[in-house]
């Protein structure tokens, strides 16, 4: 994970300055710092959107693909993740160096977002215990400056708003056997709900107070951070401790509060941002990477 | 390049795979007209003043046909009148998706500097290119791309001061209309030809299209509705359909096999019968049947019925010409029948044939007879019937309608007069799918130019073999040589022989135009007095033909032998040669048998023969067969080109000499590029027959108490070698003439797709074609095989792709198949022609084969063979008793067994203009009411003889 040194001063003029809730780029303690979206951004995948959130880069990409249901659950797609710490983020992820982070990342992203209460996994079910769509969902980390978690699941959530999965046909015959067949419209497609899609906020303890959208320099100072997964509704679907320190009961209901206070007011405008966007259509002018 | 503008195109193929690809929209397409000069192009082909005389449009215009128009319409296009048209990238590529052979032949108007086609590049340009919208299919879309193009085409040219405009041609109402709406000038293709002043005969040569539905054909629906192409292909998965090549009957146009392959080799055969159960399928489409219940198969009926006489007005006379099948159908064996459900490719070619005048004069509806009998009449439409009476002509069908008793078709072109030599040849080559136009530009543009001389770094890349004794032995007149021999002693005693191969591949790289239009034609056919190239004639008779005294190129294959021929060492070499002669296969004789002679030539044409001898045993030795047919070469007459005698071809020793060392070299190169490449080898095999084969052949030795045995080559082989009848000496070669006839069709395949190599005939274990590469492509792909594994040359992606070989080897296997059938309807062209010359002829002749009704008959000094009917339409018949075990038919109170000698009379009977034929008829044995008597008797009765 990428680190950065902090010196004992700079420590306490960071711990001060949370106490009072100033933070040192001038922010509160539940203040986002300036975030940038663009959606359908990688023109071979289904969906992809590109999130900056300070200086921390990622993109997402989705493609949809048919495959066979777990048997567990025949009447239901699901997704798979994949996070690539590329060496771009950090000097640290290469090699083989990311490859620890990439797989904790995807296993949360894999915790809150595979779920029937967050997609409608039925809605990606072809035909129950035969076909069935699976989004690969490919997360490029290309700068790291803290609070990946929150970053790539605004970015996710941008994605799979933006996912348009070809729409497909069940054809049967007199003797059952099935076959797929595909619309030849490529606007023939079908979007996914993304109402109940949550987004991920993490709250840093740092001293006796907590921060969202701790810089690298905050999470220096902090010894544990608590992830949680908020609704459009503000209902907790998820929380995960992060971080060696330990955290004690009362703090932990403080931060889930904010927490639900902080995802409720990021859902709004983020979905705001995004039909807006949609409703541009072709006639966008895409910033994509050079922008 | 000014500008370039990148836009995202997407598609979806097959499964659900997005494919992203780049589009590049450019602003230096240039609209290539002569009267434009707002655009910087070089050279332009439209023409300033493009006229064609039209009653709908007087000023000067440019065409833009539609796609459907194009698809539909190509034999229009494609007459010099139609000049200055534009074709459009969409309808260029819609085209060459939806028809590979028009989209052939629209290159090839294209090309043609005369008609001044233009292919717009209406897709990349950056004011044509449109986006597919929401909600609009692929049709639409490409109908709008045309429109906007079109109109791009009439602003740009607005300036022009003689008026210049572009004409939209469709048949799309839709389209009209729209293209109508935004201010285009548009015609339906039917209306503007017919609107062209000077050329009437051009409307003859549109296809009748859907919509304007046939007046002639009754609302009654004669034929069960098609099913869609989805619900075939459900069906066929299900089981309940089967799919297979539709092949009509010859002989009854009420009857057709479809031949259903299936996985490995063997096949099955479904019966149909009946026209509402041939539901429109026309010889070798691809259809889907269902097979009816069990109680209702039929089986084959002997009756020989033919499709003639009036035009049928569709429905009514059915039920009479299926009686006749009905009561055949009642006995014997029954076999699997069924019906054609739908029909999955069409394959629709333009066919020969002949016309049938309408009775009712005035009337532009007529019949048209394919000269192929298991090809529908079709209807077509002219206003030319006087003119075309008596020629040959080219039909091709346009559809069959459901309520229509014949398919719908129009006129392409005419081939001339019936029974002139030229159109029957001609007629000849399209039937059997020969590619015979002359070579196009682009092809020829790959030859190398002259004057042609070999390099240094050619020289540096090759063995120099000039030096040696190298010549040629091949047939007389032979322009095409692509092998040459030479055989010398080493000195330690050992011989040298070598076999020298024209390096066509040197010339012809893969992949372009020349590679690919030879590839497409597989071999060279040679037709009596004609040959029809494979590669353009400057490769194929000079530049790698292996001619005496220049320097050319050879792919050497050369051996160490020791004086038992046992080879000690085998090398391939790229090299250059020098032939020292040409020699023909009797003056090479001439040269071995004179004992004065003892130059260098001669003393290698000996040791070869020496060897060939020695490597010829041993082969027969192995069990190789030499089996037998009668071949026949034709006397031409100089001038008139017509046959003036023909003779039996004669095999001396020198044939089998140059043979020997062509199968030594073929085995050596097979067995070198399978050891390099046991996936891709190209390589021939020859299954050994089914013993079922072989069950006339046994009979027929029977009858003369001889025993065949054939369990194996070799049995088969020696088992002929002993069979011989006291007093009848020709009674070998007609056996050896029978068990050719049993054998199978030898192929080409690839070595990754098969396992079993055995060639049978030749007794080897692995075989391939080296020898000929200015003849066949199979021996272009072996070059280039070998070269690879001797590192004389690169390979490529084809090559080296197994499947790609497989589709490759199909294509040689039907070539060679269409060119063996057109060599021998070319001799059996000329025998007709040689016989008419000759009027009445009276032969001996030995009977080949015998069937229910008839005798087959051949005659060793022609080679001919012919059939002799005892029983006949009109009268009646003999009294005939067929016993299957001889098989022996008895006639009246003679008997007729296998191998009779017979004398017959030969004449021509060119009653049916289309179908003449040889006909024989009995003098000897003298049968009441079957045979005839000899022709000096009754000199001038040439056809009545027959009806007494």
């Amino acid at each position: 994970m990428a680190t950065v040194k902090v010196s004992e001063a700079e420590k306490v003029y960071i711990l001060h300055g949370i106490r009072d809730d100033l933070r040192v780029d001038g922010r509160g303690c539940e203040d986002y710092r300036h975030m940038e979206i663009e959606t359908d951004v990688v023109s071979n995948t289904d969906g992809s959107a590109k999130v900056t959130l300070g200086h921390t880069a990622v993109l997402v990409g989705i493609k949809a693909e048919i495959g066979k249901p777990r048997p567990l659950v025949p009447d239901e797609g699901y997704l798979e993740f994949f996070v690539d710490c590329s060496a771009n983020a950090t000097p640290e992820f290469e090699g083989r160096g990311g490859e620890e982070l990439g797989t904790e990342l995807s296993n949360t992203l894999y915790k809150v977002f595979n779920n029937k209460n967050s997609i409608e996994l039925k809605s990606l079910c072809i035909s129950a215990g035969e076909h069935c769509w699976v989004l690969y969902v490919d997360v490029l980390l290309l700068q790291c400056d803290g609070n990946l978690y929150d970053a790539i699941s605004v970015a996710i959530k941008a994605a799979l708003f933006n996912t348009k999965i070809p729409r497909v046909h069940i054809s049967s015959d007199e003797e059952g056997t099935k076959e797929i067949e595909l619309s030849d419209d490529p606007y023939d497609c079908m979007r996914l709900d993304v109402s109940n899609v949550p987004c991920i906020v993490t709250l840093c303890k740092v001293g006796h107070r907590h921060v969202v959208d701790a810089t690298l320099q905050e999470k220096a100072c902090s010894v544990a951070s608590l992830i949680i997964s908020v609704t459009q509704k503000g209902t907790v679907t998820c929380s995960r401790k992060v971080g060696g320190g330990s955290l004690d009961p009362e703090s932990i209901f403080e931060m889930t509060e904010a927490g639900k206070r902080v995802g409720k007011a990021l859902h709004a405008p983020l979905m705001n941002l995004l039909q807006q966007e949609e409703s541009l259509g072709k006639k966008r002018q895409k910033v994509g990477f050079l922008g | 390049m000014l500008k370039s503008k990148t836009f995202v195109k997407k598609t979806r193929s097959g499964g659900v795979v997005k494919i992203v690809r780049e589009h590049y929209l450019r602003d230096d397409i240039w609209c290539g007209s002569e009267a434009c000069n707002e655009c910087k192009q070089e050279s332009t082909v439209l023409q300033k003043d493009a006229c064609i005389e039209s009653n709908l449009c007087s000023f000067p215009h440019y065409l833009v046909p539609d796609t459907n128009v194009v698809l539909h319409q190509i034999d229009v296009l494609e007459d010099p009148v139609i000049r200055n048209v534009i074709i459009l990238q969409t309808v260029l590529q819609e085209v060459r998706h939806r028809s590979a052979p028009v989209y052939k032949r629209l290159k090839d108007v294209i090309h043609e500097k005369e008609k001044f086609f233009y292919t717009f590049t209406n897709e990349h340009h950056r004011e044509t290119f449109i986006e597919r919208e929401p909600g609009e299919t692929a049709n639409d879309r490409n109908d709008r791309a045309i429109r906007v193009a079109a109109k791009w085409y009439s602003q740009h040219l607005k300036s022009d001061k003689n008026g210049l405009q572009v004409v939209l041609l469709t048949n799309d109402q839709g389209n009209k209309n729209k293209a109508e709406e935004s201010g285009l000038l548009v015609y339906r293709c039917e209306e503007y030809i017919k609107s062209l002043i000077a050329n009437p005969e051009l409307v003859d040569r549109l296809a009748l299209s859907n919509d304007d539905k046939n007046e002639v054909t009754s609302s009654k629906v004669l034929y069960p509705e098609h099913l869609p192409l989805s619900k075939i292909q459900t069906g066929i998965k299900s089981g309940s359909f089967i799919q297979g090549t539709f092949r009509a009957s010859r002989d009854n146009y009420l009857e057709a096999t479809v031949f259903i392959q299936k996985e490995g080799d063997d096949s099955t055969e479904v019966l149909i019968q009946g026209l509402q159960h041939l539901n429109r399928a026309v010889h070798q489409d691809v259809v889907a049947v269902q097979l009816l219940p069990q109680n209702q198969w039929v089986a084959p009926s002997s009756v020989v019925l033919q499709d003639d006489g009036a035009a049928k007005d569709d429905s009514v006379e059915e039920g009479e010409e299926e009686k006749a099948l009905r009561i055949s159908a009642a006995e014997a064996a029954r076999k699997p029948t069924g019906k054609v459900v739908g029909i999955i490719k069409r394959n629709w070619r333009p066919f020969c044939g002949m016309l049938n005048v309408s009775q009712i004069k005035e009337s532009t509806r007529h019949l048209f007879t394919p000269a192929d009998r298991r090809i529908p009449r079709i209807r077509i439409e002219t206003r030319q019937a006087s003119s075309l009476v008596g020629n040959r002509i080219m039909v091709a069908i346009d559809g069959w309608p459901k309520d229509s008793r014949y398919p719908n078709g129009h006129f392409v072109r005419s081939l001339g007069g019936a029974g002139e030599k030229e159109t029957e040849e001609e007629v000849l080559l399209l039937e059997h799918d020969v590619p015979h136009q002359a070579f196009s530009q682009a092809v020829l543009s790959f030859l190398p130019k002259l004057p042609w001389a070999i390099t240094k770094e050619d020289l540096a890349k090759r063995e120099d073999l000039r030096q040696l004794t190298v010549c040629s032995v091949d047939p007389p007149g032979c322009t095409d040589i692509d092998d040459a021999l030479h055989c010398r002693e080493l000195e330690n005693g050992n011989l040298e022989v070598g076999v020298h191969i024209a390096d066509v591949s040197h010339f012809i790289r893969p992949g372009n135009a020349l590679d690919k239009e030879a590839a497409n034609r597989g071999t060279t056919v040679y037709m009596c007095g004609k040959r029809i190239d494979m590669v353009p004639e400057l490769l194929s008779s000079n530049l790698c033909s292996l001619r005496s005294n220049v320097e050319r190129f050879a792919f050497s294959c050369i051996w160490e032998m020791n004086h038992e021929a046992k080879i000690l060492k085998t090398r391939f070499t790229k090299s250059v040669i020098n032939s020292k002669a040409s020699l023909t296969y009797a003056e090479a004789q001439m040269r071995i048998d004179d004992v004065n002679k003892n130059d260098d030539i001669t003393k290698s044409l000996r040791g070869l023969n020496k060897l060939a001898k020695i490597l010829k045993r041993g082969r027969i030795e192995k069990g190789a067969l030499t089996l037998s047919s009668l071949e026949v070469r034709f006397h031409i007459d100089s001038e008139t080109h017509d046959p003036i005698d023909l003779q039996t071809k004669e095999l001396m020793e020198t044939n089998s000499m140059v043979e020997e060392f062509m199968l030594l070299a073929n085995i050596s190169v097979a067995q070198k590029i399978y050891d390099e490449f046991s996936e891709c080898a190209l390589l021939r095999k020859h299954p050994a027959p089914p013993p079922s084969n072989y069950e006339i052949l046994l009979k027929a030795a029977k009858s003369k108490n001889v025993e065949i045995h054939t369990d194996s080559a070799k049995a088969l082989a020696d088992s002929l070698d002993m069979a011989r009848v006291d007093h009848f000496p020709y009674f070998n070669t007609l056996l050896r003439i029978l068990a050719t006839r049993c054998m199978m069709q030898a192929v080409y395949f690839c070595s990754g797709m098969d396992s079993d190599f055995h060639h049978y005939g030749l007794a080897s274990s692995i075989y391939t074609h080296f020898t000929s590469p200015i003849r066949r492509y199979s021996d272009i792909i072996v070059h280039r095989l070998l070269a690879v594994a001797i590192g004389a040359d690169s390979t490529y992606p084809d090559l080296m792709d197994k499947h790609k070989q497989s589709a490759l080897c199909n294509n040689l296997n039907y070539r060679h198949k269409m060119a063996q059938y057109a060599q021998r309807a070319s001799v059996a062209f000329h025998t007709q022609l040689f016989f008419k010359s000759r009027g009445i002829i009276n032969e001996e002749g030995y009977v080949l084969f015998v069937r229910k009704n008839a005798i087959i008959v051949l005659i060793p000094k022609f080679g001919l063979e012919g059939t002799v009917f005892f029983d006949r339409k009109d009268k009646n018949n003999p009294n005939l008793v067929f016993d299957e075990e001889g098989p022996t038919p008895k006639v009246e109170q003679h008997t007729f067994h296998i191998f009779d000698k017979v004398k017959v009379t030969v004449s021509l009977d060119d009653t049916n203009i289309q179908h003449q034929k040889i006909r024989m008829a009995l003098t000897d044995p003298v049968i009441p009411g079957v045979s005839v008597p000899p022709p000096d008797v009754e000199p001038q009765a040439k056809k009545p003889k027959l009806d007494r």
